[in-house]
């Protein structure tokens, strides 16, 4: 590389860096600020705002609320993403394109429109608006970042594993448990987090099939239509702090169990 | 009980299709117990096909395999009294070597303190205790193979199983682990059956030696009996380095079992242990490199060919020459001699002899 191209790269990179966190800092900074109007200059710093949200009943049960979802989802993405992976990655059988094709589906489908059509197939089974219906709409959309996922990992996985456990007396259920999976934890523990934060993260499909107990993405929205208020910036960043941490270690602890195996 | 002489393994008539491809074409084969078998071919042979079918890995398309007498054909290989060391080891990344050992007795129901029984055996016995521990990734490429070979045997199975498990070896430790296993063999009296296109792995450990080609048996015999009286042309190529001759047979020597065949004109007489070809008919003999000695007269071995020496090569321990053999136009013999010979000889003409045992005539 030509001393120019890298220092052109090097403009770039960092463009890119303010292009994608000077929105965050300020939010950030916003939430510091001891006046209820958001914009600069700030004449004095607060942190009443964070008590205040430590304190707001209505915050903390939506968090609980929004993270009881997460969890529901993600179990049940994970089980039914890991499920197709080995499926997909097993033996051929007919129409297994297909298959693959319709797993695939759900991430493509526009937000807005799986939504509204979630609705629709909600009302007419029945289903009430609420809980069971976001978690349901999660699960699904969720399903094929599990599976492929998992089935990148599994197809590093040596055929001769599987075989050995089988040689040494397991049937194929004691090998999936014993062997397969063990094998599979880090992709697991990825896509388990990715679906968390997406699910947590989720505003569409919360709005649309949600009740009056809204989510924590809704709940920002809703306030922020009674105005700006620097309450939602600490909200905010309190939740950006959460996934981050929360993305992170389970970069770095995916990243380390792959390296061990 | 069973006779103690019964074969461990049978295999009846066993076939093996892969979409157009025939693997294996009725293989027929007894081993008995504490015998080392080794199954020798180039890949494609069906020697890995044999192995599969043996531990279940793959169904036969017909023909029966009986172990220990009794049909397991249509058992998988959980139901197998069969262990295997796979030629990558497949030593499970998230159990300890101990772990990994304990596996296969942990299914098969033993209680914990017969487990570390066995395990405390079988480790001192391989000297795996200080890796106990330790994981896959934290072992080099002999511990791993020996953990591989641990873990198939802890079990106690009727046959062990290995499939090339010494090809990810470099060449120094794969000698020292070719005598080892032998003696590992030996010592446990278990009945090993080893598949392998290395031919000095085969001579160096096996009991018995099968050669597969294209699916079938080109010979099934001992290391020596396969190295000095080869059965076919395969055979005579694929194991060792030989001379190949062509010629006609004359007729044959009733009294000394011997055939007679002509050689461009030179009478040659030689054996054939694997059927007494007709007179008149085109055949190839095998005359093994180091089987050729040299005279400054006539010897009276009953072959006999003066030739000069036109190349050498020197190879250490050893010397190979390329002779070319006097009034037979363009007929050459490659032999094995010592250093002193070569330099001695020099380029002026030698006489080569040879007995008729040293050549093998074959069947095809």
């Amino acid at each position: 590389m030509t001393r120019n191209s890298r220092v052109f790269l090097s403009i770039v990179f960092w463009a890119f860096v303010v292009y994608l966190f000077v929105p965050l800092a300020l939010m950030i900074l916003m939430g510091f600020k001891d006046s209820k109007f958001i914009g600069f200059p700030i004449q004095s710093w607060t942190l009443d705002w964070y008590l205040g949200v430590f304190e707001d009943t209505d915050v903390i049960g939506t968090f609980f609320y929004s993270l009881a979802i997460a969890v529901a989802s993600t179990a049940i993405s994970v089980v039914m993403g890991t499920w197709l992976a080995v499926l997909l990655t097993g033996r051929r059988f007919l129409g297994r394109g297909a298959v693959y094709a319709l797993m695939i589906l759900p991430a493509l489908v526009p937000g807005i429109i799986s939504a509204i059509a979630f609705r629709i197939y909600a009302r007419q089974l029945g289903i009430e608006p609420g809980m069971g219906a976001i978690i349901w709409a999660h699960a699904v959309h969720n399903v094929p970042f599990v599976t492929l996922v998992v089935m990148a990992r599994l197809s590093t996985q040596p055929k001769s594993y599987a075989e050995a456990a089988r040689d040494l007396g397991a049937d194929p259920l004691v090998t999936f448990v014993r062997v397969t999976l063990p094998y599979l934890k880090p992709a697991i523990i990825g896509a388990s987090v990715f679906c968390l934060l997406l699910s947590f993260d989720d505003f569409v499909r919360s709005f649309f099939l949600g009740s009056y107990q809204p989510t924590l993405p809704v709940l920002i929205f809703s306030k922020l239509r009674s105005g700006m208020s620097p309450e939602i910036n600490a909200i905010s960043t309190i939740a950006l702090v959460l996934t981050a941490v929360l993305g992170i270690w389970a970069e770095r602890s995916s990243r380390r169990m792959n390296k061990e195996n | 009980m069973a006779d103690p002489r019964d074969p461990i393994v049978r295999l009846d008539g066993i076939s093996k299709r892969f979409g157009k491809t025939t693997a294996l074409h009725e293989l027929h084969l007894s081993i008995a117990p504490g015998e080392f078998v080794t199954f020798l071919g180039p890949s494609g042979c069906g020697k890995s096909t044999t192995l599969r079918l043996l531990g279940g890995f793959e169904k036969t398309d017909s023909g029966r395999i009986l172990l220990e007498g009794k049909d397991v054909t249509a058992l998988p290989p959980n139901k197998r009294n069969v262990n295997m060391v796979f030629q990558d080891y497949a030593i499970f990344p998230h159990m300890t070597v101990a772990q990994n050992m304990a596996f296969g007795l942990e299914l098969k129901g033993l209680d914990r303190a017969a487990i570390d029984r066995r395990l405390n055996e079988i480790m001192s016995f391989l000297e795996l205790e200080p890796f106990a521990g330790r994981y896959a990734s934290q072992l080099s490429g002999g511990q791993r193979q020996r953990v591989a070979l641990a873990r198939a045997l802890a079990p106690d199975p009727a046959l062990l199983l290995l499939d090339e498990p010494l090809g990810a070896l470099d060449a120094k430790l794969r000698g020292q682990v070719q005598i080892e296993l032998k003696a590992i063999q030996r010592q446990t009296h278990k009945t090993f059956f080893f598949v392998t296109h290395d031919q000095d792995e085969a001579l160096t450990m096996s009991d018995r030696i099968v050669v597969m080609n294209a699916g079938r048996v080109e010979q099934d015999g001992t290391p020596e009996e396969l190295y000095f009286r080869p059965a076919t042309r395969f055979v005579a190529e694929f194991i060792g380095e030989t001379n190949l001759i062509d010629g006609t047979v004359r007729g044959i020597d009733r009294d000394r079992s011997e055939v007679v065949m002509d050689w461009r004109g030179i009478e040659l007489r030689g054996q054939a242990p694997a059927g007494v070809p007709a007179a008149g008919q085109d055949v190839t003999a095998s005359l093994r490199l180091e089987r050729l000695s040299f005279h400054e007269g006539r010897p009276d071995t009953p072959n006999a060919v003066r030739g000069r020496i036109v190349n050498r090569t020197f190879l250490g321990s050893r010397m190979a020459v390329d002779l070319q053999v006097e009034d037979v136009s363009g007929a050459r013999l490659r032999a094995f001699t010592d250093h002193d010979t070569t330099s001695r000889v020099g380029d002026a003409p030698v006489w080569i002899g040879w007995d008729s045992a040293s050549l093998a005539v074959l069947t095809s």
